[in-house]
């Protein structure tokens, strides 16, 4: 079994215990219900007990516009929303969509017309945006504001991937998108393939970092395709981002997991918060070359 | 040096009294790409042109003639991207324009991202200056009947796709004279789909892709199998492994056949030249146009 998450960090801080999911072994129906099963997190939004989704960016407008992806190994369903507004939790939505329709995405207005139909509760915009999201939208509004150099890194994406005891593969993929991005862009993390793949045969992805560079190289295809041709996750993650970054010029991380539980934490940004948890140990790590780690057996 | 141009108006058991229009549409399309790659232009520009002409076609499932979602509306979705730099723009979801690929264009154009989506695309459309177009306008008197007979079915995608009641989507895929490769893709999408919904057309790897070092595709069929397998990349993929644009072509249909059960149809064109268009439903209107050679088929899959 293995586990692996990545999240945004906050500033440029190693991470303390606080920052990192405790996981216990779990099966995989049970990973989006994690929610309830660790103690509270201030990075990890999409698995922290307060409204995730929440610390997402915002739009142009001061909007939040959210985009979420989840794939099936098994039987390559996925699921995904993509601008949705005024819901806590956009990776359940997406899983949803997967489970309850015969559709593979919804966008906007639509999306929330389900999430109405499936009973999925509104909450207020209010409710998702934190200070620091504010201020940082504040200060892109400047004319030469580089959104994408200011975000990367620091309140990216949150994705994780996972290999259960059956050899099912996952992944999950969830983001508020880009730092004043224009009202109604979505970015990678929504488009299978892209911000995400998951396929029992070759193993799971999950992006992050400059979304329109990701889609352009369709990175988490990709880094599968070069799997499929017998590379090894860190190799076939690396040869995938050192592509990304000489044919588009874009920069971003992903986690990588194979069937066999080998799995990788890869990036070519300054930083990313990222965790896997594998047998009794839990791997973390925030810049490049890091890599703690620590036994998960409770004292 | 060759251009070459390929078009297709959707993979779908197109129905004897819709079969000799979509024919016609596609040699028209094609004949209209070609014009643009003979006098030099681009390959993006002749897929755009040529996929504007079958969007304005009201026989075909995109722009005008667009099928209707379950709250009888139409939204429409588009990708074009450019092999030579990998840029990309779509639209996801957006209404009342005529011309869907033109708008992803502009985002591709005149805009840092990718993909736009709902409101947020039709707000940029109008500080483009694109033009409204009233939801009748766009919206034939066939497809509205048709629309009105399937209203009471619960039918999920799937059983109506294999039930040959779901209209298609148009694309095109171009080679020109300076070596350039693009594609592009346009759909009003699956006939009472729910509100929102987003097939494969704008996604990326799925509804199409195009590289200069390996080729552009365009696919039809069954949205949701094709997403599955992220059909466009996949038939790419081959490619870049060394395959032929045929046997990329058949292997990525098979497989998706094979392991998602499902149905539909490629266009392929290779820097060198080479073209495919292939499919595993029941038909698929085509037409390509390769120096003087001017060819168009509506026969039975293979």
């Amino acid at each position: 079994f293995f586990f692996s998450l990545r999240c945004k960090a906050e500033g440029g801080h190693a991470p303390s215990q606080r920052h990192v999911a405790l996981l216990p072994p779990f099966p995989l129906r049970d990973f989006l219900c994690l929610r309830s099963q660790v103690p509270k997190m201030t990075t990890i939004y999409v698995f922290s007990n307060v409204v995730s989704g929440r610390g997402s960016v915002l739009n142009v407008k001061g909007d939040v516009e959210m985009d979420a992806l989840v794939m099936d190994g098994k039987t390559l369903a996925s699921g995904a929303v993509s601008a949705v507004r005024n819901i806590a939790n956009p990776v359940q939505l997406a899983r949803l969509v997967m489970d309850k329709t015969s559709h593979a995405c919804l966008t906007a207005e639509g999306a929330s017309k389900f999430a109405r139909a499936v009973g999925i509760p509104e909450v207020s915009q209010e409710s998702l945006i934190t200070e620091y999201a504010r201020m940082r939208w504040t200060k892109n509004l400047a004319p030469d504001a580089n959104p994408v150099e200011s975000q990367m890194g620091k309140m990216g994406t949150v994705g994780a991937v996972a290999v259960d005891r059956e050899g099912n593969i996952a992944c999950a993929t969830s983001t508020g998108g880009m730092l004043n991005k224009m009202e109604g862009r979505v970015g990678d993390t929504p488009c299978i393939g892209s911000g995400g793949y998951a396929d029992n045969q070759t193993g799971a992805v999950s992006t992050t970092g400059h979304g329109e560079a990701i889609m352009k190289v369709t990175l988490a295809r990709l880094i599968l395709f070069h799997m499929e041709q017998g590379q090894t996750v860190e190799a076939a993650s690396d040869v995938g981002l050192a592509y990304m970054k000489s044919r588009v010029g874009g920069l971003g991380g992903v986690v990588t997991v194979d069937p066999q539980g080998g799995w990788g934490a890869r990036f070519n940004s300054l930083q990313m918060a990222w965790a896997a948890a594998q047998d009794d140990r839990l791997h973390y790590g925030l810049y490049a070359g890091e890599r703690f780690s620590e036994s998960l057996q409770t004292p | 040096m060759s251009a070459v141009i390929v078009v297709h108006g959707g993979a779908w058991a197109i129905p004897d009294e819709l079969a000799q229009a979509s024919v016609d549409g596609v040699k028209s399309a094609a004949c209209q790409g070609f014009s643009v790659l003979k006098g030099g232009g681009s390959a993006l520009d002749a897929v755009e042109a040529a996929v504007r002409m079958m969007e304005d076609n009201t026989v075909f499932n995109a722009g005008h003639g667009a099928t209707l979602n379950n709250n009888g509306d139409v939204e429409l979705d588009a990708i074009i991207m450019d092999g030579k730099t990998l840029a990309c723009g779509a639209v996801s979801s957006v209404k009342n324009i005529a011309n869907p690929v033109s708008l992803a264009r502009a985002v591709m154009d005149k805009t840092s991202h990718v993909m736009l989506t709902g409101s947020g695309a039709n707000q940029f459309a109008e500080s483009m200056g694109v033009e409204t177009v009233p939801t009748d306008a766009l919206v034939t008197e066939y497809e509205r009947k048709e629309w009105e007979k399937h209203k009471t079915y619960v039918n999920g995608v799937m059983e109506d796709f294999n039930a040959q009641w779901a209209h298609d989507t148009v694309g095109a895929v171009a080679l020109d004279c300076t070596g350039n490769v693009a594609c592009a893709t346009s759909t009003g999408g699956i006939r009472n789909k729910k509100i929102g919904r987003v097939g494969d057309s704008p996604v990326i790897g799925s509804g199409g892709y195009a590289d200069n070092f390996s080729g552009a595709v365009s696919c039809t069929g069954h949205g949701e199998s094709i997403l599955k397998v992220t059909l466009a990349r996949l038939i790419v993929s081959h490619i870049e492994q060394g395959k032929s644009v045929s046997d990329a072509s058949q292997l990525s249909l098979q497989y998706m056949g094979e392991r998602v059960h499902g149905a539909g149809g490629s266009i392929v064109v290779s820097p060198s030249g080479q073209w495919a268009a292939t499919f595993t439903t029941e038909r698929m209107a085509w037409a390509a146009a390769q120096q003087d050679e001017l060819c168009g088929k509506n026969t039975s899959a293979t």
